[in-house]
């Protein structure tokens, strides 16, 4: 168990920056997810962490000690990737003992934890098996059980479910949170999918351009984005980001029209999710561009100048395209972004 | 429409059989006829007109069993082969994974020089070989060739094991990094084992060139104490006998037979990816 502090670390591939003065804490039993497009600087920072890759600049702390010098393979760190990296010629069991025989555990308990670590992910009878011969799934779960067994200080996730199917995915999600739970590791997890963001994380890291644009619980990243970036990297639909000019408490932008607090002035960004927007009201005079009904829900697009706003509307709504259309904005949960991209909050 | 559509089937893959099959005759008629000319008396050998059925005789290898130390040359032939083979195996091994993992300056470089030993012609380094050899006391043993076919192959080894290396996952030795294993552990308990397949192709490509290495052989082996099959095949075309056909015929499939089972085995490896379920695939 440990707590992992990055202390403003950069990461360059000679005249490319990775990472960019990156500072985080995380906190003992914590689950924490990098979150990002690729090539965002997730990745590198995971493996930074993990003692693959060495930081140019910066400390990393793990457990109360810098951990710059050590090498991989002396940090108390057990990682999971993306494509599973089981070892071929390896049966499953020997996969899962491979930990405990380079980090010297005593021969007597591989048996008994190698079959605890293969029971808790449910693969106690596949131990004999080679890895060409299990499913994508079960290769991840064995993956995990090789990271779980010689219970480490720290588990690193890079992106693990990705290659499986989203049905398998939903199902492994909710196993590796348990499991976490049940483990009280430290995690930290690479993913580009929000919706494993969300559901997996304690805190969620929001990088891009490898520099970090928000941390936060879920709901503070969802509901308080600090920047156009995460506004629109999170939630699905997205936010829907709006270009326009601010006057009098009004904005206005072509065939759009909101409320805003009346010391904005000129052009500014409204930001307002497709779940506070509802059909009927005059914020935005459009037409229908585009109806698709999920079954639990139907996404509607309507076409506003230049601009298309996407809205979650009730199940059972059907229109034609071309049709005008009147949609409302919840006005308790419009957001202002200023040119840069930052947020303008109340009262700033 | 089915009923066509399958007759093109069937007529195509005729063809394919076909073709195959020419080809195949092609291929294999030389060795057959080449196995009938070693079972023939040296009256059939030089005709006006091709006897396709000879009188089946063993004068040949009566000669060879006789006159000859073939078991002698074979067992050089075996010895300096197998051991020129592991010689290449363990530095190549080393050097293929320094060449396919590390970073260092000039890393393409060395690698391209490594492979460009294998394009200068072999006559130019002959003479100073043979001083080498004589000074180190190794001429005519069996041990020089042993080093000789090793410094002959080991490029192709080297670059041969390392393209298979190149293959292999990086991941893979990222995960036993963070497992805890070092830098030899990673290559004996990974790596090795991963590319397998790559490994027995280089050392079967390694032992057919060194069956049939001619020139240093020449060079260095002047009596039956070195003398390979390769080598000793020359001895049957000169003398007062003349060219003995038969004996050569037979001495040749002799030496042909150890290289066919040597491609028989690696077909088997060379079509299989044991790295396969390793990474998603």
């Amino acid at each position: 168990m440990a707590s992992i502090h990055l202390q403003n670390i950069v990461k360059r591939y000679g005249a490319f920056t990775g990472v960019q003065h990156m500072s985080l804490d995380i906190q003992d039993e914590e689950f924490l997810v990098l979150l990002g497009p690729s090539g965002c600087g997730k990745t590198t920072t995971m493996r930074m962490i993990a003692g693959l890759e060495t930081p140019t600049e910066g400390n990393i702390v793990i457990g109360g000690e810098v951990v710059n010098e050590i090498d991989a393979r002396d940090r108390d760190v057990a990682m999971v990737f993306q494509g599973y990296a089981l070892y071929p010629n390896m049966s499953i069991y020997e996969n899962i003992r491979f930990p405990l025989r380079m980090r010297g555990v005593p021969a007597a308990e591989h048996d008994r934890r190698i079959r605890q670590a293969a029971d808790m992910v449910e693969l106690g009878s596949f131990l004999d098996r080679k890895p060409g011969a299990l499913s994508g799934g079960q290769r991840q779960r064995a993956a995990l059980a090789r990271a779980v067994v010689r219970q480490p200080q720290v588990f690193l996730m890079d992106e693990p479910l990705s290659n499986l199917d989203a049905k398998l995915r939903a199902s492994m999600r909710v196993q590796i949170k348990h499991m976490q739970r049940q483990l009280r590791v430290t995690t930290v997890y690479v993913t580009h999918d929000q919706i494993e963001a969300m559901t997996l994380a304690d805190r969620i890291v929001i990088m891009n351009k490898g520099a970090i644009q928000q941390v936060g619980t879920p709901d503070q990243i969802y509901s308080d984005p600090a920047n156009t970036f995460v506004a629109g990297f999170i939630g699905a639909p997205p936010m829907n980001l709006i270009d326009g000019t601010a006057q009098n408490g009004r904005f206005t932008a072509p065939g759009i029209t909101a409320p805003c607090p009346r010391h904005l002035r000129g052009k500014i960004t409204l930001g307002v999710r497709p779940e506070d927007c509802r059909v009927g009201g005059d914020n935005v005079q459009g037409t229908v561009y585009g109806v698709e009904p999920t079954g639990d829900m139907t996404y509607l697009t309507v076409q506003a100048g230049a601009k298309q706003v996407e809205i979650k509307a009730a199940r059972d709504f059907r229109a034609d395209i071309d049709v005008a259309i009147g949609i409302g904005f919840d006005p308790a949960h419009l957001y202002f972004f200023n040119e840069a991209g930052d947020r303008i909050r109340e009262g700033a | 429409m089915m009923a066509s559509v399958r007759k093109t089937r069937g007529e195509s893959l005729l063809l394919r059989y076909i073709v195959l099959g020419s080809w195949a005759a092609v291929c294999l008629l030389p060795i057959l006829w080449f196995l009938t000319v070693g079972f023939r008396p040296r009256t059939e050998i030089i005709t006006p007109q091709p006897i396709y059925w000879p009188n089946w005789s063993l004068d040949a290898w009566y000669l060879l069993t006789s006159d000859w130390p073939i078991a002698q040359y074979l067992r050089n032939s075996v010895l300096a082969v197998a051991g020129s083979v592991v010689i290449d195996l363990i530095l190549a091994i080393p050097a293929a994974y320094a060449l396919s993992r590390y970073e260092f300056k000039g890393r393409e470089d060395i690698g391209f020089y490594i492979l460009s030993t294998r394009m200068m012609a072999p006559a130019i380094v002959a003479v100073p070989i043979f001083f080498l050899f004589r000074n180190m006391g190794l001429l005519d043993t069996v041990w020089a060739l042993m080093l000789i076919y090793a410094a002959i192959n080991l490029s192709l080894v080297t670059w041969i094991i390392r393209s298979y290396m190149l293959d292999i996952p990086k991941e893979l030795e990222d995960a036993a990094r963070t497992d805890g294993a070092g830098d030899l552990t990673i290559l004996r308990e990974i790596i090795v084992p991963a590319c397998l397949p790559g490994i027995i192709t280089a050392a079967v490509i390694a032992a057919i060139f060194a069956i049939n290495e001619f020139l240093f052989t020449l060079l260095i082996a002047s009596t039956s104490k070195a003398y390979t099959m390769s080598v000793a095949l020359a001895n049957f075309t000169g003398g007062s006998d003349g060219v003995i056909y038969n004996a050569i015929a037979l001495v040749s499939f002799l030496a042909f037979v150890p290289i066919l089972i040597l491609v028989i085995l690696i077909q088997k490896h060379l079509s299989r990816g044991l790295t396969m379920g390793a990474v998603k695939g």
